[in-house]
């Protein structure tokens, strides 16, 4: 058997080709583009996959914190003698013993590990107890006492406008002016010009829009362990997604070299964005471990981890968007007010992402945005699955809808006619080489019977459109340095087996399928002989981490740049000894093949032999850094990628007239993710994105207590300001079997010439345009513009009653 | 993990026995708790809700499992679980409402666990009350546990902590029986005298009373029954309101009708329906009538309060909403 | 705290005998993963909201967050012991080719309870199957390739990658969703445009 490879159709910067792969489509499950079996795939069906809390170590403790009830107040003192005195308990500390402060961003590092002066939010932790087990570590922490003195809690962005004067209502210290966190104003173009012209002749829309907070919701909580050495070696094992960010700030927090200091991450159970910055967890596993010199364990209850929390910020937004009669859009302006919670987390980023990720795909001839993040005294909002720009791109689809719906424009056509294009330079000067949103809308027009369907369903039935675009990593890394974003090392040897070692963050996405495919690609094994090595700080090269949707482009460059290395080696050690060119000797399904000469096979074992022999011990590295930067002016950076996905959700829903209640009765959902290394880890991303933006729509709602409001008496029931409702997978609902739709996710492949083999990101960019699909669908379905989320029976209800009441009157 | 509190347990082989031990334990001065299936009891430990110092686990007592037709009557033991009762082809047959509303307590690993006792014996639910012991210190706890403050009715000195039971709605309406065992005999009551409106504790259950059968009178002519319950989710979620119905039916005419709505506060609501015997039931219009007053009533009379973190005004609309649902699933109309 | 008193227990687990001393207040949960370590089945919610810690007890899907290890009665089968030895129960095999695994923190417990279910009900329906799992949340999938391997493994024990690539091209599991139209599923369009 021969391997069918023609000359090339079209190769890119680090490409095989794409007939090449197409034929193999059909041929087994061998290399790129198949529907192949994840390499970690065995082991989670086996249960044997262990995760961090699935580790334990002799002697090892149990940690738990004290958390504050409080959401503002002034710690005036804390009692930790009883905890202390209480047999099994290790050790106790507080904020001063950890005083240093983090941050993931380094220009807003403003939390500490435990509450060093005064505690921001009823959950913010005060002090860790070691024990033998988590009873007696629950009983010491019960013991501590803690006097507070009460301060205002400022729980909305109303609020904290006109509050963080004094001490008393600032949230955060941090916060230079009032209680911002950052404030963001930019401006592309002539907005008020076009906006002008399109009040004369086109059409402007002018809405609100309020997105409400959601959370992550992994099923596996937090968890860490530390151990310190007798040398003095650190390990902290964690459920992060950016081991790389821990491990600096540990260092940085506990003041150890960082040479001194390993990060372990063991596969993670979900993440979404949730662990994917330091943690309360981490810094105190690694201190009590230094103090009591015992590995310690700390494992978030559910509880916790909704105090943990960076979960998708709330946004009021305002959105002034002109077309002219064609329907082409020529202005867009923004007006957003950002919750943030009681610490900044990545919210300065979040900030920049509420405007600068909505200038494709598709696009405007003007914009200008101003957003400003709060600090209020709740838990912390951070990057949720499409950080900062899923809010925004549901209010700005929605408004396309009514643009749609008032210039008498089709509203996929309307999406169409103002495509960005491909290789363009977005309003914002950021760079976006391709986009298969055309192709995408194509694919669910055509899926849900649009034209056929759409307008023409009985009243309560609807389909409503939306796309999106989304980053495949961003240019500008965290912390400003010219090293690699990414780094793979990849050993083979005579055995046949190739080892890859990788920091990349497994939270479930499959970085290591991903390298596997790339292995096999390149150097022709089998995926068994494939073995990964992911995120040991002592093991594996630096990766950022699982965000941003940068691990398949940045470290699949990195993984191809090793491997075409080695390669080369194998193909050059072969070719001598077939007396053949190298590039005549092809590398696949296990074997060396002579592309000439049928005859002339080895299995891969073999060749390696070979290269061995010919250059010694093998080996190679490659790393990812990106090239280009962005806008040039201040900000122009961020929200720069090296390449967008592009998304198309259509939306089938039915809304119940009598109890309010939206059920979203299918969705289909196209992708562009460039290319698909492995197609059913890309479905399998489109789907899930969908799965959680639909319950976004629908059921998910972070409420809390916000009784007395600010300035109002307390009560005696004042506690109940800031407290989180129903931290528990009970009350908080993610939908099960029985309330997902059937989600039918489409493939689309438009390669970017900045990805490796030209695949783009399908992580985070299925989860935006969901939500607007739904809101537009609705609007066919019953005619209401519904721009409140999420959008719960008793809200679609009053909203049912006013339609009705104004259509009776109207009648009159 | 949240744990539990330490206690100790036991594991009666016999009702006498399972009884004996609570009267013991009691008489020593440790409080004591049953538990069967464990889904209530066992959360509400990890709460620290309850805090016994002796757990009496019942679950190995035999003859307290399955259904039996006595003649006149359903016998349904009390460890009978969830899922047993929704498939069990005598309920199906005869009380065709019970088994639809045990089949829709809770996700189906709870079903299992889960029994009919318990879910009678249920707990009642509070948004400022089911909530863990940090949470609850934060609040300043509330009425039902450590604190004096009601948080859902201002000043309020009565608990309002919602029945959530879903068996139960449906059982009142089946005009069902209760057996319970004590150290002094047994003794049967109506399930109506078993709730009582007080969200502390809702039931006369005494520390020393095993719950052992549930006897439910079998239909005398044509019988009517439905069960609407309103959630969020189609699995796991307690009710947010439920509305269990019965209409018996002879000569064309309404003999008997019950119709009890719960989830609202400490003892499930039961609607008085006297009003409509005799009335006609056979022709559609003549059944949407007697649905439509049912409505009206239920509506004037159920008021939900902010015991849930949903709107009360929505799930005072849905009153009516579930009322016409369990009419549409009693009459087999069910969309 | 009260002090905590041991008792032994003997489980059944897996097919095999444990003798194991435990506080008389643990839940099976607990049990399994700290003294057995048996960490297969996992806690993500603490208190029977998520289902990750799902077990077969008796052959039922319960959860093992709930049950006082001392209450058990039955054999308890985990993810460890669904397969035989050195062969992957055909849940397994399915969830693992179909793509239904990807944190792979829910899955055990997924797992198991399709494993109660396809015991009970070899054939299962679409609907049937959405019922038996939805005491189990996931948070990765959106479970369309979750109720895909459920069929699958109903469908095929015994060779899941040809019942795979068989499905897959008659589109059973697809079809098994109502309001598909026919003709739908993957499309590839290379380089723009449709193949």
């Amino acid at each position: 058997m021969t391997r069918p490879i023609s000359s090339p159709v079209r190769v890119f910067d680090h490409g095989s080709t794409f007939e090449d792969a197409a034929l193999r489509r059909q041929d087994g499950d061998h290399g790129l583009g198949m529907r192949r079996r994840k390499i970690d795939g065995h082991d989670k069906a086996t249960g044997r996959t262990l995760y961090a809390d699935d580790l334990s170590f002799p002697g090892m403790l149990q940690a738990k914190l004290k958390r504050s009830t409080r959401a503002h107040a002034r710690i005036l003192s804390i009692d930790v003698s009883t905890a202390l005195a209480m047999e099994g308990v290790f050790a106790v500390i507080t904020g001063n013993d950890l005083p240093a402060k983090y941050g993931i961003i380094p220009w807003t590092r403003d939390e500490t590990a435990l509450a060093v002066d005064d505690v921001k939010y009823i959950g913010d932790a005060i002090a860790a107890v070691a024990a033998v087990d988590e009873e007696t570590a629950n009983a010491a922490v019960k013991a501590i006492v803690v006097e507070y003195e009460d301060l205002p809690a400022i729980l909305d962005t109303e609020t904290a406008k006109v509050t963080g004067q004094d001490a008393r209502t600032k949230v955060n210290p941090f916060a230079k002016k009032g209680n911002i966190t950052k404030g963001v104003e930019l401006s592309f173009g002539d907005v008020e010009g076009n906006l002008e012209r399109c009040r004369s002749e086109g059409v402007v829309v002018d809405a609100d829009f309020f997105f409400q907070g959601t959370t992550h919701a992994p099923i596996e909580p937090h968890c860490a362990i530390g151990t310190m050495d007798e040398r003095g070696v650190l390990t902290v094992i964690s459920s992060t997604q950016t081991p790389h960010y821990v491990h600096r700030d540990l260092a940085h927090v506990l003041g150890l070299p960082e040479a001194l200091v390993r990060v372990v991450q063991p596969p993670v159970g979900g993440g979404f964005g949730g662990k994917s910055e330091p943690f309360t967890l981490e810094f105190v596993v690694a201190k009590l471990s230094m103090i009591t010199g015992r590995p310690v364990k700390l494992l978030y209850t559910r509880e916790e981890v909704f105090y943990a929390h960076r979960g998708r910020h709330p946004m009021q937004m305002h959105y002034t968007v002109g077309a002219d009669r064609t329907g082409k859009l020529l202005a867009v302006k923004s007006a957003i007010d950002i919750d943030g919670g009681a610490y900044a987390s990545f919210g300065m980023i979040t900030a920049y992402y509420a405007g600068q990720l909505l200038t494709g795909p598709v696009a405007f001839n003007s914009y200008a945005f101003n957003a400003t993040r709060y600090y209020t005294n709740k838990p912390a909002c951070g990057p949720k699955r499409g950080h900062g720009s899923v809010q925004p791109r549901f209010a700005f689809e929605v408004v396309l809808d009514m643009i749609a719906e008032k210039s008498g424009i089709d509203p996929i056509e309307l999406r169409r006619r103002n495509f960005a294009g491909d290789d363009v330079l977005l309003i914002n000067g950021q760079q976006m080489n391709s986009s298969g949103l055309i192709e995408c809308l194509d694919a669910v027009r055509t899926a849900s019977g649009w034209d056929q369907r759409r307008g023409k369903l009985p009243r309560g039935h609807g389909l409503g459109v939306a796309c999106s675009m989304y980053i495949s990593g961003t240019n500008y890394p965290i912390y400003p340095n010219d090293m690699p974003q990414s780094g793979v090392q990849v050993k083979l040897d005579r055995s046949g087996r190739v080892t890859m070692f990788s920091g990349a963050s497994d939270i479930g996405q499959g970085p290591g399928s991903a390298l596997a495919v790339i292995a096999m690609e390149e150097l022709g094994v089998l995926q068994d002989h494939v073995r990964v090595v992911l995120s040991d700080s002592d093991l594996t090269p630096v990766d950022l981490g699982a965000y941003s949707s940068r691990v398949t482009l940045m470290m699949g460059h990195a993984a191809l740049e090793a491997c075409r290395t080695l390669r080369e080696q194998v193909q050059d050690a072969v070719a001598t000894i077939w007396e053949c060119r190298p590039d005549d000797v092809l590398l696949g399904h296990g074997k060396a093949w002579h592309a000439k000469d049928t005859g002339k096979a080895m299995s891969t074992k073999e060749a390696f032999v070979l290269a061995e022999e010919r250059y010694g011990t093998l080996g190679a590295v490659g790393g990812y850094r990106t090239r280009e930067r962005g806008g040039d002016y201040r900000g122009g950076t961020i929200g720069a990628s090296p390449a967008y996905s592009a998304t198309a959700h259509i939306a089938e829903v039915k809304v119940c007239e009598r109890s309010g209640r939206i059920d979203v009765v299918k969705v289909w959902v196209a992708h562009d993710c460039g290319r698909a290394l492995s197609p059913v880890i890309v479905e399998g991303q489109i789907e899930g994105s969908t799965y959680m933006g639909i319950a976004e729509v629908s059921m998910e709602n972070m409420l809390y207590g916000n009784y007395p409001k600010y300035g109002e008496t307390p009560g005696p029931d004042h506690v109940r300001a800031g407290m989180l409702l129903g931290p528990s997978l009970l009350d908080y609902r993610i939908p099960t079997t029985l309330d997902t739709p059937p989600i039918e996710a489409f493939i689309i492949e438009k390669p970017d010439r900045n990805g490796p083999y030209g695949a783009k990101e399908a992580g985070e960019g299925p989860l935006h345009s969901s939500i607007p699909a739904v809101a537009n669908a609705v609007f066919d379905a019953v005619g209401l513009r519904l721009t409140e989320l999420p959008f719960t029976p008793a809200k679609v209800l009053t909203a049912l009653k006013k339609q009705a009441s104004s259509s009776s009157k109207a009648a009159e | 993990m949240l744990r539990m509190d330490p206690f100790l347990t036991e594991t009666p082989t016999s009702v006498d026995e399972a009884v004996a031990l609570l009267a013991a334990h009691q008489a020593a001065g440790r409080s004591t708790k049953v538990i069967a299936g464990g889904t209530d009891v066992v959360p509400n430990l990890k709460h620290g809700l309850f805090d016994p110092e002796v757990i009496v686990h019942i679950g190995r007592v035999p003859g307290l499992k399955g259904v039996v037709d006595d003649g006149g009557h359903l016998l349904i033991g009390a460890l009978t679980t969830l899922h047993d009762l929704s498939v069990h082809p005598l309920v199906q047959q005869h009380a065709s409402g019970l088994a639809r509303a045990a089949s829709l307590v809770a996700g189906p690993q709870l079903r299992r666990m889960g029994t009919l006792g318990g879910n009678l014996a249920l707990d009642t639910r509070c948004l400022f009350y089911n909530q863990t012991y940090f949470w609850r210190e934060a609040l300043g706890f509330c009425l039902k546990k450590d604190g004096s403050l009601c948080h859902v009715v201002a000043g309020g000195k009565k608990c309002v902590a919602a029945a959530s039971n879903d068996t139960a709605t449906m059982l009142l309406c089946l005009d069902a029986e209760v057996v319970l065992q004590a150290p002094t005999g047994r003794r049967t009551m109506k399930l109506e005298d078993f709730y009582v409106a007080n969200g502390i504790k809702n039931t006369v259950l005494e520390a020393v009373d095993l719950l052992v059968q549930v006897r439910v009178p079998k239909a005398a002519s044509r019988r009517f029954e439905g069960y609407a319950k309103l959630r969020h989710r189609n699995a796991i979620d307690y009710p947010l309101l439920s509305v269990g119905l019965r209409v018996d039916v002879d000569g064309g005419v309404v003999s008997a009708m019950r119709c009890v709505v719960s989830a609202l506060q400490a003892r499930p609501h039961k609607l008085p329906c006297d009003a409509w015997i005799g009335r006609a039931f056979e022709h559609r219009q003549e059944r949407q009538d007697v649905v439509d007053g049912l409505k009206q009533l239920a509506f004037a009379k159920c008021v939900p309060v902010k015991n849930l973190a949903d709107d009360v005004v929505w799930r005072r609309e849905m009153v009516r909403v579930l009322v016409q649902r369990a009419f549409d699933e009693a009459i087999g109309e069910a969309s | 705290m009260r002090p905590k008193k041991t008792v032994l227990l003997t489980l059944l687990v897996n097919g095999q005998r444990h003798e194991v001393a435990a506080p008389q207040h643990h839940t099976l949960c607990e049990v399994l993963r700290d003294k057995l370590r048996l960490t297969g089945t996992k806690q993500g919610c603490d208190k029977g909201d998520c289902g990750a810690c799902t077990v077969l007890v008796g052959g039922q899907a319960v959860l093992s967050c709930l049950t006082l290890a001392c209450a058990v009665d039955g054999p308890v089968t985990t993810i460890e012991g669904l397969g035989g030895r050195g062969t992957l129960d055909p849940v397994q095999d399915a969830f693992d080719k179909c793509g239904a695994l990807q944190c792979g923190f829910c899955q055990p417990g997924m797992m198991i309870s399709a494993r109660g279910l396809l015991d009970e009900n070899p054939t299962p329906t679409i609907d049937e199957i959405r019922n038996a799992l939805s005491g189990n949340l996931c948070r990765c999938t959106g479970y369309t390739k979750i109720l895909e391997a459920v069929l699958l493994a109903a469908a095929h024990g015994n060779d899941v990658d040809q019942s795979y690539n068989d499905m897959r091209r008659d589109r059973v599991a697809v079809s098994a969703f109502p309001d598909v139209p026919p003709g739908g599923g993957l499309l590839i369009i290379g380089q723009g445009k449709s193949q």
